[in-house]
């Protein structure tokens, strides 16, 4: 696996394009497959939680606990609409990527960069108001608190860890690190950014909706 | 109009456009081949029905409402 890190320039450098064209062909299922396990584990950690807080919030009497206000699901909406709509953003980025159109894949790059941001934002803004106005806190409200602190603060740090990942790639794509043909990186960081928008689907429901 | 009916538009007028932007996405790679073409069906499907559910709360027909004061 040694040379699917052989960078891509380098290899152009040395004029063995042929061969690290195969070796790219003969590894990108073996990282594609890599990568998916990776996807599937952070899919069992989430899991783990969920229904960890799923267990406990049945075995209540009534939800919220008293002295707790419902969430504001109106600006949980909001901020759900734009961290989906990030996820459509990416994947026009890619899609103009394996088209060659670099000025578009960069306008759906930073786009889907802003909106991870503004996401972040808006639960900073959501945790303040919690925090502040409700006295709702990690370990001072319970099964509710530690719950939803918890899931969404692994959310959040997945998200802040996507938008860091986004910018490098885009930065790397800038330098021109991937190519028409040689992408995987961009494809990863879609994957990952695809599984943060589905993991949101989950806890936006659970949250908010039931 | 208060903050929380404009935070409801928001959500449905985004909730619309992410809906049918994925819905376009998903119909255009349908007949992708590839490993990494399925994962991305998947999620733009799952990405749909996401984009349909929070517009769903932006028109409160879904949701956990608070109650209403003096009920």
């Amino acid at each position: 696996m040694a040379v699917a890190t052989l960078p891509h320039g380098a290899a152009a450098a040395h004029g063995d394009h042929g061969e690290v064209d195969q070796l790219y062909v003969e590894t990108r299922a073996l990282r594609l497959q890599g990568f998916l396990l990776f996807l599937v584990s952070d899919c069992v950690l989430f899991s783990s939680f969920i229904f960890a807080y799923l267990y406990m919030r049945n075995s209540g009497q009534g939800w919220p606990p008293a002295g707790i206000n419902h969430l504001d699901v109106a600006f949980a909406a909001v901020n759900s609409v734009v961290l989906f709509g990030s996820g459509a953003t990416m994947h026009y980025a890619l899609e103009n990527w394996k088209h060659n159109n670099f000025g578009k894949y960069a306008f759906f790059m930073i786009a889907t960069i802003i909106l991870g941001a503004m996401f972040l934002a808006g639960q900073a803004y959501e945790y303040t108001n919690l925090y502040f106005k409700e006295h709702v806190s990690w370990a001072g409200s319970g099964i509710f608190g530690a719950g939803f602190f918890t899931l969404t603060g692994m959310h959040g740090f997945h998200v802040t860890v996507g938008v860091i990942y986004l910018t490098v790639l885009f930065l790397q794509s800038v330098h021109g690190v991937y190519t028409k043909d040689k992408y995987f990186g961009l494809t990863a960081g879609t994957l990952y950014w695809h599984f943060v928008d589905v993991i949101w689907v989950a806890l936006f429901s659970i949250f908010y909706l039931i | 109009m208060d903050i929380s009916n404009i935070e409801r538009i928001i959500a449905i007028a985004g909730g619309i456009i992410v809906a049918i932007v994925s819905a376009i996405a998903l119909k255009n790679d349908w007949k992708t081949p590839g490993l990494d073409n399925q994962i991305f069906k998947l999620m733009l499907a799952l990405l749909f029905i996401g984009a349909v559910i929070a517009l769903l709360a932006g028109a409160h027909v879904l949701g956990n409402f608070p109650a209403a004061k003096g009920a």
